[in-house]
């Protein structure tokens, strides 16, 4: 037999977890019902998702430049990620980590140039 | 740790990297019209890193990276097949509209991750360089953005490359998890004696995601139509350059990283082999498509390279390597035969019937093409039954007979559409009517590739035996 | 050397085969002919320098041919007295013949061709004499196979000739089987195939046994009776020697060559070089006698009533191979080599002169419309004369006389002498046989060229008064019809054929108002040469061939040279000396008598004898009997393999079945291939999950 002891934890974390979310969920619907007027409207029941419709066929066409600036966001939003424990860790990786960080950052900028000077980064 | 000496060793990845972000900008600024340039650079570039990767020899980084005689093999190798590559691409785009100087420069970055590849010694620089050369496979697999085909290739790809990086990067994971390293020295270690199940999934799941790289049944299954969908010239690099990379990488894992557990993974290989000589075989005798009729004989002849590593002694790994030589020259010479049939208006053709009565219309590329068929099949005169030999004689010094035998057994199934193809050109009536020959190059190259694996191709076995044989003795 | 000797044939046949038509037809033939000659040239020396005394037997390496364990031997090329012999022999004929065929060949489009095989005949006939191990002998007896079989199929557009080759090689594979089946039982028995080495360990393995089929038999009988097989095979002994009178239908210089000098006797040339290997068994020498002297008579028997000339001349060949085969048995094998030798010459004469009647005659074969030829074309009378004399033995004894009067009357004599079980079957065979060899050969030559003219009657002849035969395809064209209209030979020569009559201008001499014209010298001269040789060569020779007290110092033990026999052979009675040479003239007599004289006497006694002139006529139904027995049951099996066995079992399952499979299975590779992403993943994670479980429970 499976000595399941040993999930407690995994339980107790579960029941936790529902707990707080039951939590954030009910609690604002209590407070508005309680101190402020209750007058739904299918705008207001909707579900808020970036600015889209929640509910749509899958397949339906969007513009492709979102693609494009979400790219370019998540590759300087990954180099700032980077920076974060390369900057913690400095004092111990020393010279050579410094240039290593300087090389890539200089990669980027030269992407980045790339993609200014085709440009990617304009709406139009 | 000697930075100079490191940097030195890693030379040619530098010159690439540094010349393909100049060239990025320079075709940021000149656009379209600088493509010739940019591509002639590029090839200078490439004979630049080849010359950089002979001159120096060693480990870079701590054991991050290897400049061994392997890693200059495979260097070498790669540089060929991506300058040939570059050279057969600029008609086509041409006729296509879309000339445009970024091809060459994903070209060189796709060659600095093979570049890594090849040398990686460590299971991190591994999976960049696996990254590196994918991130630019999948932009050049739809490089043809107006055509659905090439697009829906390009997509497919990143899909299912991202699903064996992920399973590749688990095994990875599983790897350092119960060995406590990335390198392969450390995991060479580690592993010796017994091991632990987590290991051997361990081992699993890298040559899996290892496999869809060289494309072996059963990670062969986006082949067929990336080949088909990407513009020819990709296809033709696809076939060639990353083959080399990823067959080199699977050989250095599978002899550094787990070379003493070898049990372990054998009889992985052994059935991967096989399973991709039977299907490659077989499949592609349904094609109608010639490119995709390739991509099946490219999984068909991986089957044949996977038998040199089954066999996973040093003489097996040397016909690796000689049997991907006489590969890249085989495959880049029918694709640079394929580039040459258009239609009336110039469109490119590449169905199987177009190739009807090609002997009536256009002598010399029929002729040409029959070398390489015939060569891919392994008829004795021609060169690629070299490579079949040193493949099986490897196999069978190393006791795995019965694989010899059904190997050659199943070769049988490969000759009949090899075949087929001649019999189309020389014995059936054109249908179509065609006009071949595309620019000098591709003529150039379709013959200097017909001669390589034609009779006289044997005479350079001395020197590419040696090669090959120096470079394996690397890894042992 | 002989090196030279031998691979010079090689080299012009190689040239002159691949270049073909490309350098034309007299480069080829000026190679091939100067080639032959070159080693002809060569071969003489050697021959008389072992007539001398001078030479003595060597070895000449070529090259390692086999290494694989105990099984071991090289290329060697043999030169002893027995190889002089027969290098001379070879080289001699082939020459001339490759002269001959200039002319004979003249018209022939494809000419380079025909020199090509002669010249790879003469190779591989010199690589079968020169063997010094049996599978080299192997090797030269299979080349001079495929040299026959492409050569009687020359003209390959000819339908008989076709079949003829092929007769002539499916015939001589059951020969070859015996061959080989000896060859191996010698490896199995000695341990190797080298001819001295098994001829100095064969006296110990006499009177041992072996099994065989499930029975006990004595290994020295089995061996010998098994090579014996593949010599009477190639030789055309009783029994195998269907193939021989087929084998016309090739052009006459090959028959000439092949069929009568050199290729027949390579049998007997096997039996005198093995020797020693057939003294360990006297139950094989009774064999070999047997069937020896049983082929001198019987197909001297059907030569009698043959109307083609060639087909006359070459059952004379199977008859005196016959000869040949019962000296050997009975232990003379000098003796048989002298036949051998002298039958070279004026065999090859005789075919020669016939193929000069031939040509006079324009491709006619028939010995009915011939006649009164004497005058017309003299040197080939002659000539033919000098063979006729030669073979049917004509000289006075203690005097001296033709070629075969040495020869002929020494195997005769030697049968008589001889105290081996057969040699009196053998001997009264042989006076027979001689008797009926003079009758049919002056017959041959009383058709021909006596008598009155009966050409007219020839559709040859006709075509070619009308002259519609001047079409490039000339030969073949003639040979063609040749074939077309094979006379019905209901009636023997001498009654006017009428078949033929209907529409025949009938000049009043029965010329048809047709010249024949002697041929051109590339085709007298080699006739004149072998007439020389024909009356010549049994004077001049026979005291190194058989004469007791010289020729045991001749052969040098190349073969088994028995003195006391030969000896014997003088001390014969002499009313026994005499009676070939009664025999001879006896035959003559009666050919004169009826072929001269009484010329209706002919048809009078086939009427008379009709049972035994059909019989006769009929080869003894020999062909008849081998398509009852082996040719119909052989197809009916062959198709019940065929379409049963080939078509319904092995390539239902085999090729055809696998062939299948892999098409289902490439439909089904195709299928799978869905063009969707989430497939692929699939069989990705599939695929992964398997190998992850293989690894598990393995």
């Amino acid at each position: 037999m499976v000595d399941l002891s040993q999930y407690l934890p995994i339980l107790l974390f579960l029941g936790v977890a529902i707990a707080i979310s039951s939590i954030f969920v009910f609690l604002p619907m209590g407070v508005a019902r309680l101190t402020g007027a209750h007058k739904p409207t299918a705008a207001k029941l909707a579900e808020y998702e970036c600015g889209f419709p929640a509910f749509e066929d899958s397949r339906s066409q969007f513009d492709v430049r979102f693609y494009l600036v979400a790219i370019l966001f998540i590759i300087f939003d990954l180099e700032a990620a980077f920076l974060f424990p390369w900057a913690v860790s400095l004092e111990e990786i020393g010279i050579a980590g410094w240039a290593t960080m300087m090389v890539f950052l200089f990669e980027l900028i030269i992407g980045f140039i790339y993609a200014w000077k085709v440009g990617a980064l304009e709406w139009e | 740790m000697d930075y100079g000496q490191s940097l030195l060793i890693t030379l040619p990845e530098i010159i690439l990297s540094i010349g393909g972000l100049v060239l990025l900008l320079v075709a940021a600024w000149s656009g379209a019209k600088a493509t010739r340039a940019v591509s002639i650079s590029a090839v200078a570039l490439l004979v630049a890193a080849g010359v950089a990767t002979l001159c120096y020899t060693g480990d870079a980084f701590g054991a991050l990276y290897s400049g061994d005689q392997f890693s200059d093999f495979g260097h070498v190798l790669i540089y060929i097949a991506a300058a040939i590559s570059l050279m057969i691409a600029p008609r086509f785009f041409q006729r296509a509209g879309l000339a445009r100087a970024e091809y060459p420069i994903l070209i060189l970055y796709a060659c600095v991750g093979m570049g890594m590849m090849v040398s990686a010694t460590d299971f991190l620089t591994l999976y960049i360089g696996l990254e590196l050369n994918s991130l630019a496979a999948y932009v050049l697999a739809s490089f043809l953005r107006t055509d659905e085909r090439s697009a829906e290739a390009g997509l497919k790809y990143f899909v299912l490359g991202a699903l064996a990086s992920g399973i590749l990067l688990f095994g990875m994971s599983l790897v350092y998890g119960f060995t406590g390293s990335t390198s392969f020295v450390a995991v060479l270690g580690s592993l010796g004696g017994g091991m632990e199940t987590g290991a051997l999934f361990g081992i699993v799941f890298v040559l899996a995601g290892l496999a869809f790289k060289i494309s072996a049944v059963p990670f062969h299954m986006w082949t067929p139509d990336v080949y088909e969908g990407a513009p020819t010239p990709v296809t033709a690099f696809f076939a060639s350059a990353p083959k080399v990379a990823a067959t080199a990488l699977t050989v250095r894992v599978a002899v550094d990283a787990f070379g003493t557990q070898t049990l372990a993974w054998q009889q992985i290989i052994i059935f991967i082999a096989l399973a991709s000589i039977i299907l490659g075989g077989v499949a592609a005798i349904g094609q109608t498509n010639l490119k995709r009729l390739l991509a099946y004989s490219s999984i068909n002849n991986i089957g044949f390279l996977l038998i040199g590593l089954a066999a996973g002694t040093q003489e097996g790994i040397s016909a690796v390597l000689v049997y991907l030589s006489i590969y890249v020259a085989m495959t880049l010479g029918s694709f640079a035969c394929i580039m040459q049939l258009r239609g009336p208006d110039g469109e490119p053709r590449e169905e199987l019937s177009d190739i009807a009565g090609l002997s009536q219309t256009n002598k010399g590329l029929a002729l040409a093409m029959a070398i390489f068929m015939f060569s891919l099949a392994g008829i004795p005169p021609l060169f690629g039954f070299w490579g079949k030999v040193v493949v099986f004689d490897a196999a069978i010094g190393a006791g795995l007979l019965p694989l010899a035998v059904i190997g050659i057994a199943a070769s049988v199934i490969g000759a009949f559409y090899y075949i087929k193809i001649v019999k189309l050109m020389y014995f059936d009536e054109s249908r179509t009517v065609l006009q071949t020959g595309d620019g000098k190059a591709l003529a150039w190259i379709g013959a200097i590739m017909a001669l390589l694996v034609s009779p006289l191709g044997y005479f350079s076995i001395p020197l590419l035996g040696g090669f090959a044989n120096n470079a394996a003795s690397a890894l042992f | 050397m002989i090196q030279i000797i031998v691979f010079l044939p090689l080299l012009a046949a190689i040239v002159a085969g691949l270049a073909n038509r490309s350098i034309g037809n007299v480069p080829a033939k000026v190679l091939t002919t100067g080639a032959l000659f070159v080693s002809c040239a060569l071969s003489w020396p050697i021959f008389l320098a072992f007539m001398s005394g001078n030479e003595s037997a060597y070895v000449q390496p070529v090259m390692t041919w086999v290494r694989s364990g105990g099984f071991d031997f090289d290329w060697a090329l043999r030169v002893d007295t027995l190889t002089a012999v027969m290098l001379v022999v070879i080289t001699s004929v082939s020459a001339l013949v490759h002269l001959y065929s200039w002319g004979y060949m003249d018209e022939d489009p494809d000419q380079p061709r025909f020199f090509a095989y002669l010249s790879l005949f003469t190779f591989a006939m010199l690589m079968l004499v020169t063997a010094d191990n049996l599978v080299q002998m192997f090797f030269g007896w299979e080349g001079v196979g495929l040299a026959s079989y492409l050569l009687i199929g020359f003209w390959f557009r000819k339908p008989s000739a076709s079949a003829a080759a092929i007769k002539a090689f499916v015939v001589n594979r059951v020969g070859d089987l015996g061959f080989m089946l000896g060859i191996f039982g010698v490896f199995l028995v000695f341990g190797t195939v080298s001819i001295p080495e098994i001829l100095v360990a064969a006296p110990d393995q006499a009177g041992s046994s072996i099994g065989f089929l499930g029975l006990r038999v004595d290994t020295m009988s089995l061996l010998c009776i098994l090579l014996f097989i593949g010599a009477m095979g190639k030789s055309a002994q009783l029994g195998l020697h269907t193939w021989l009178p087929d084998a016309m239908e090739g052009p006459t210089p090959v028959s000439a060559l092949i069929h009568a000098a050199t290729m027949v006797t390579a049998g007997v040339f096997m039996v005198c070089r093995l020797s020693p290997l057939f003294e360990t068994s006297q139950f094989a020498l009774n064999f070999v006698t047997i069937v020896g002297a049983t082929t001198a008579i019987f197909a001297a028997t059907i030569g009698l009533v043959q109307t083609d000339i060639k087909r006359v001349i070459a059952y004379s060949t199977c008859s005196q191979l016959g000869y040949m085969f019962f000296a050997a048995g009975v232990g003379a094998y000098g003796a048989a080599m002298f036949h051998l030798f002298t039958h070279a010459f004026f065999k090859a004469l005789l075919f020669l002169g016939a193929g000069s009647v031939i040509h006079a005659m324009h491709h006619e074969q028939d010995m009915r419309f011939y006649g009164g030829l004497r005058k017309q074309i003299p040197v080939t009378f002659w000539g033919m004369m000098a063979g006729t004399l030669a073979i049917t033995g004509v000289g006075i004894v203690g005097l001296g006389g033709f070629a075969g009067f040495y020869s002929k009357d020494a195997i005769i004599e030697v049968a008589f002498a001889a105290d081996a079980p057969y040699a009196g079957y053998a001997w009264f065979m042989g006076v027979s046989a001689a008797l009926l060899t003079s009758f049919y050969s002056w017959r041959l030559m009383f058709l021909t060229f006596w008598g009155k003219p009966r050409w007219a009657d020839s559709e040859h002849i006709q075509h070619a008064i009308h002259g519609h035969h001047n079409d490039v395809d000339h030969a073949t064209h003639a040979h063609e019809e040749a074939a077309a209209d094979n006379p019905p030979a209901q009636e023997d020569a001498g009654s006017a054929p009428h078949a033929h009559a209907a529409d025949a201008e009938q000049l009043p001499d029965g010329t048809g108002g047709y010249h024949p014209h002697e041929s051109p010298l590339s085709m007298l001269i080699p006739l004149i040469v072998l007439s020389v040789g024909a009356v010549f060569a049994g004077f001049v020779f026979h005291n190194f061939f058989v004469e007791p007290e010289t020729a045991g110092a001749f052969w040098q033990g190349s073969l088994a040279f028995n003195e006391p026999l030969m000896h014997a052979m003088h001390e014969v009675p002499t009313w026994v000396k005499w009676s070939s040479t009664a025999a001879m003239l006896l035959g003559l007599l009666v050919a004169a008598l009826m072929y001269l004289r009484e010329t209706d006497a002919p048809r009078q006694v086939a009427e008379n004898l009709s049972p035994l002139y059909k019989f006769l006529l009929n080869k003894w139904y020999f062909d008849e009997l081998y398509t009852l027995i082996f040719v119909r049951p052989a197809f009916w099996f062959g198709r019940i393999f065929w379409k049963g066995g080939d078509k319904g079992v092995i390539d239902r399952f085999g090729p055809d079945g696998v062939a299948n499979v892999v098409r289902s299975s490439s439909g089904l590779a195709v299928r799978f291939q869905s063009g969707y992403l989430y497939s692929y993943a699939l069989v990705m994670l599939l695929g992964l999950v398997g190998l992850v479980t293989w690894v598990m429970v393995r």
